[in-house]
Parts: C-alpha cells; structure tokens; sequence
C-alpha cells in the first residue's frame, strides 16, 4: 500500500534517517495568519469577541484589509495588522483561514 | 448571540473553579495524529511558555512528546494587572490554570521548581529530584529583578514592593494606595530600557492618578524615569500627564534611584531625596536566573541572545528562549511572546522534522493601555524578518498608537485579553 513498504529493505533503509519525521512543510500562511489568533482566536474563532475570521472567505478578509490600508483613519488598531503586511501576505492568510472550521 | 452565551457559560465555570477559565464551550481544535517524533521540555508556563507548548502539540502531533513545568500551578497574568490596583479587575480574574492545556492538547503539565538545565546530557532537573530528558528544550523563565540599596531586610521588601510581576505585591500595592492619606504622595519609578512591557508604567502612573483624584484629593504621583523620555507611546502619555491628569502626575525624566529607606520612606535619587507615602520603584530586570545558571545569557550580562528564525540560542544549541528572557529588537510584552512562541514552535517542528525553519517570520504586538477608568488608548506593531541584519524590523506604519484614549479602546481592551489568555491557556 504505503510506498515503502512496496519498495522493500532498501527503500526503509534509505528513508531511514528521516523515518523519525518523515514530513512535509507546514501549511503555506499557517504561521503568518497565527498573527491575528491574539486578538480573533485560535485558528480565529474567537472567545471573547471581534471578528471570526474561520471560515470567511479569502476575498472578504484580504478585501477588508486592503480597504483599511488604502484609507487612513479607517480600522483603528486592525490597521496596524493591514498595514504589516503584503498583498502576497494577506493572500495567503485569507486563504488560511477560508480553510477553518468555524466554532459555532 | 453566541459569543454572550459563552461568555455566560465561560463566566459561570471560573466562577465555580473560583479562576479564570478562557477557552472553548464547544471542542478545542484536535492534535493531529502525524508529525515527527521526539520529546521537548518548556520551562516556564508564562505567556510564552504555556502557548509555545500547546502549539508543539496542535501542529506537531501526538508523537511530539511535550512536557510544560511552572513552579506554580496557577499563572497570575501581568496584562491588566495595573487595574487591580484600583478594583477595575479582581485578582481572580487574572488567574489561570494549566488543566485546559493538558486536557485539550494533552500536554504533560508538572509543577516543580527547576532547579538546573544540563546540555550535555540534555536532561531538566526539577529540585525535587526528578529530571526530564529532552531532544530540544524551550526556556521561557521570564524576567528577574535588581534589588536598591536599603531593601535587603524582610520588612523593608514587605514594605517597599514592585509589583511589576503579577501576584501578592499586586495586593500589597493595592492595599497601600487604599490605605494612603488624601494629599499624600504616591512615587514610581521606570528602570532603564530594556523592560517589561514599554507602555506599562506610565500606564500605571496614569490609572493610579485617575484613581488618587477620584478617592485621595490633593494627592500627588511623582513619576521618575531612568529614561530620557516616555519610551512608548509617547503622543498619548505626553497628553495624559500634561493636559488628562495635570497637576496629579509630576514627571521627572532621567532620575534614577540609588537607595530607598524603607523605614522613613525616603528616596534617595540622582536629583536629590524625596519623601513619600507610598515608594513604588520598579527595579532594573535580567533574565530569570535559570537563564544565567544555564549559561544562554550573552547579550549585556542580562538577556538570552537568540536567532529570531527558530528562537534557538546563539549560546547554546538545543536550547530555545522566548519572551521576556530573549534579547530582540522586539519588546518585553505579553501579546508579542504568545507570536514568538508560535514562531519557535513551527521551528522546532519543522526542526525534528528535518526541515529548515521558515525564513521569513513575522510577529506584532500590541498593547492596550487605560489612561482614566474608562478610557484605553492603544499601541501596536508588525515585524517582519531582516534577512540582511538577521533581526525583527518593525514594517508597514512602523510602531502606531491610538490617535485619543477613548471609551472604545477600554472596552475592545478586555475583548482582546480574553482572546489572548483563551489563545494562550485553552
Ligand atoms: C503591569 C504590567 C502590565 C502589562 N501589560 C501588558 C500588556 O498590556 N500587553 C502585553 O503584551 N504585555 C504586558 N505586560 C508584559 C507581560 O506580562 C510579559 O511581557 C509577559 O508575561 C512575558 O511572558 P514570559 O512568558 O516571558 O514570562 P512570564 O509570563 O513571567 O512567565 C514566566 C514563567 O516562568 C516560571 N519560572 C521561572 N523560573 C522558573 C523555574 N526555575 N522553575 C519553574 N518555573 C519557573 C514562572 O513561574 C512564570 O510562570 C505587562 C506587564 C506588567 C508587569
Ligand atoms: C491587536 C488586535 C488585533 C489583531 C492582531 C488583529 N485584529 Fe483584526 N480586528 C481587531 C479589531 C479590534 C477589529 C474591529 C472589531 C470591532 O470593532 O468589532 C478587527 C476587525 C477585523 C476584521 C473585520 C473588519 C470589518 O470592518 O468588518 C477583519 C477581517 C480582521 N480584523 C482581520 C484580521 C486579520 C486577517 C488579522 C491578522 C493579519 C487581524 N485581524 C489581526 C483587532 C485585531
């Protein structure tokens, strides 16, 4: 089933040094978006108010942010966390969390 | 709506656990039951230990053995502290347990006093005896303070106290300023740079003389500052003490203090002697003194240097320090080492894993600081890795502050601990 295990002997031994943790790359935008976990919550379900960000869409959060960088005043604190940021940035960040479960 | 009822359920459960309880009414996220494999050891369950350890467990897995060790089973947090100098906050509010961590990410939680880290042997050795092995390990102790001349006797510590870590000083503070006649004189002092939390003492200043018009009229706060100047924040303090609170804060840049009388409650300072009610210095810091014995302090004789990629020691390898203990160019803060943990954990992860870690982090923090009993201003900031000068540069608008202290920001303040604490201990 598994790869190594139909390439054999060789193959494990060969795998063998990164047997420990054979793994891939962490999510692209994980750690970016763990920005926003302090004031939206773990995965941004928050527990004590302010936006959830899980499950919004990437447009929406990546629109929002950019409306606050173009205008300033506007955003109070968040635009701060707007202005922080590249477009690439806020893109892979909206992508995370379109990608979260929303805590109901 | 839904967030009310939690909070309802939320308030209902700390209240019966007489604690703060943040976190999830419904399911915390799982522990994935991949990744690599291998055992890390936290020192400190503080704001940086406690989340480093729950995100070794969320995005490393079940096979990431992780054991957090405090001296105390109950964290009293700094953030808000000041406001129970005046009864805004109850002390049980800033009080949380580890049982929500352990629980939910299963998390091997011991309450032990760490006595000595051992490199070689890779082992952390509690003073009960016990020792637990470790393939990369996290020193998260916090901050240690200098003692003034004058205060080595029992009686002059009871009575002279700091309070700038959260605890039963935050009491005794609370109980002098109560205590305190009308038209006394209330005295601070701010340590040279670098501290913990910037904006925190003029926060103080500004809450205390808040409260000393309200309660103790006539009083007055002599505020001495090692520094040059307010070190954070400054637009918003500049106002708070020459127009808000006028006449109640007297602010005295680039004093220091070389020696306090308990007994008299005298102050001996680089601009002469000063007379007091109430003797509130907040001393220089260093690194918790497990950073010291460890041997990772090599910046200025106090501070853990660190490679901000990983958080890893440029002392020692193996060996991760985050939050107060670490020298960046980032502050001493509570919010911004709940981001440098997360930061060190995807590294550690991505460490045992055999991957490089990311090359580009990012942290912000920020600050929410009351400057009357109803009204906040606020302080924040993005950095972004320098891969040139290899440290955290702040990016976008560089370091902001609120425009006004306003009703607004009190409110958000308490929305925005709520989600840190729930973030950092469920
Ligand atoms: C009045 C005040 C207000 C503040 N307000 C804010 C704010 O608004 N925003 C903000 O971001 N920050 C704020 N801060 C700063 C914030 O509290 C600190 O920066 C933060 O707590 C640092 O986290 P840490 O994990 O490094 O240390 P700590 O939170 O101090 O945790 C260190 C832990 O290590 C444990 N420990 C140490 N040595 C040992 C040992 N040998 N064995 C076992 N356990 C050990 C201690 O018991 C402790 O629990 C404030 C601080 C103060 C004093
Ligand atoms: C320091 C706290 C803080 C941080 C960090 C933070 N936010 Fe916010 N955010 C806020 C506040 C406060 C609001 C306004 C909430 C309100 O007024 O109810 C907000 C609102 C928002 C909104 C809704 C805006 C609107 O107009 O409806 C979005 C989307 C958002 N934040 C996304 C993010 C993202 C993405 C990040 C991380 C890059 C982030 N936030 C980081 C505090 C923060």
């Amino acid at each position: 089933m598994s790869r190594t295990a139909r390439c054999g002997a060789l193959c494990a031994l060969l795998l063998l040094p990164f047997a420990a943790g054979a793994q891939s790359a962490p999510p692209p935008g994980r750690l970016l978006a763990s920005n926003c976990f302090q004031c939206h919550g773990t995965n941004g379900n928050p527990t004590a108010g302010f936006e959830r960000l899980a499950g919004m869409s990437a447009r929406e959060v990546v629109g929002e942010l950019k409306e606050m960088k173009a205008k300033p005043g506007e955003g109070g604190i968040m635009r701060v966390h707007a202005l922080g940021y590249t477009d690439e940035q806020l893109q892979l960040i909206g992508a995370f969390f379109a990608q979260q479960k929303p805590a109901k | 709506m839904t967030t009310n009822r939690r909070q309802f359920i939320q308030m209902a459960a700390a209240g019966a656990a007489g604690l703060a309880l943040p976190g999830w009414a419904l399911g915390a996220p799982a522990v994935p039951t991949t990744g690599p494999s291998g055992r890390v050891v936290v020192v400190g369950g503080g704001m940086a230990g406690a989340t480093v350890a729950k995100y070794l467990r969320l995005w490393g897995g079940t096979r990431l053995e992780v054991t957090l060790i405090d001296r105390s089973a109950t964290y009293v947090s700094c953030v808000l502290s000041n406001l129970v100098l005046t009864d805004a906050v109850k002390m049980t509010r800033l009080q949380f347990t580890y049982a929500a961590l352990a629980k939910n990410y299963g998390i091997q939680v011991v309450t032990g006093e760490v006595a000595a880290i051992d490199p070689v042997s890779k082992r952390v050795a509690l003073t009960n005896g016990a020792a637990y092995p470790y393939d990369r390990m996290v020193l998260a102790p916090g901050v240690e303070f200098d003692t003034y001349l004058g205060l080595d006797s029992a009686a002059a510590k009871a009575k002279v106290v700091h309070a700038w870590k959260a605890g039963p000083e935050t009491t005794t503070l609370r109980n002098q300023l109560v205590a305190m006649k009308a038209g006394g004189v209330f005295l601070m002092s701010i340590p040279p740079a670098p501290y913990r939390c910037p904006p925190g003492p003029y926060e103080r200043a500004c809450v205390v003389a808040d409260y000393l018009k309200r309660k103790k009229p006539k009083s007055k706060l002599i505020l001495l500052d090692a520094n040059a100047g307010i070190t954070a924040e400054k637009a918003s303090f500049t106002r708070a003490f020459t127009v808000t609170h006028a006449g109640v804060i007297d602010y005295r840049p680039g004093v220091t203090i070389n020696e306090i009388d308990a007994t008299t409650l005298t102050v001996k300072t680089s601009a002469g002697d000063i007379k007091a009610n109430v003797i509130n210095p907040i001393p220089p810091h260093r690194a918790g003194a497990l950073a010291a014995a460890t041997g990772v302090v090599d910046v200025n004789g106090r501070w853990a240097g660190v490679d901000v990629l990983s958080y890893e020691s440029t002392a020692m390898p193996g060996i991760h320090v985050i939050g107060d203990a670490s020298a960046t160019t980032q502050p001493k803060a509570g919010h911004i080492a709940n981001q440098e943990a997360r930061v060190c954990a995807d590294a550690i992860v991505r460490l045992l894993s055999g991957l490089a870690p990311d090359p580009a982090p990012v942290t912000n923090s920020a600050c929410y600081s009351p400057i009357t009993a109803n009204t906040a201003s606020w302080l924040s900031v993005v950095f972004q890795y320098d891969a040139a000068s290899r440290t955290m540069k702040a990016a976008g608008g560089g370091v902001m502050e609120a425009e006004v202290a306003t009703k607004k920001n009190y409110e958000q303040m308490f929305k925005w601990y709520g989600n840190l604490m729930g973030d950092t201990f469920a």
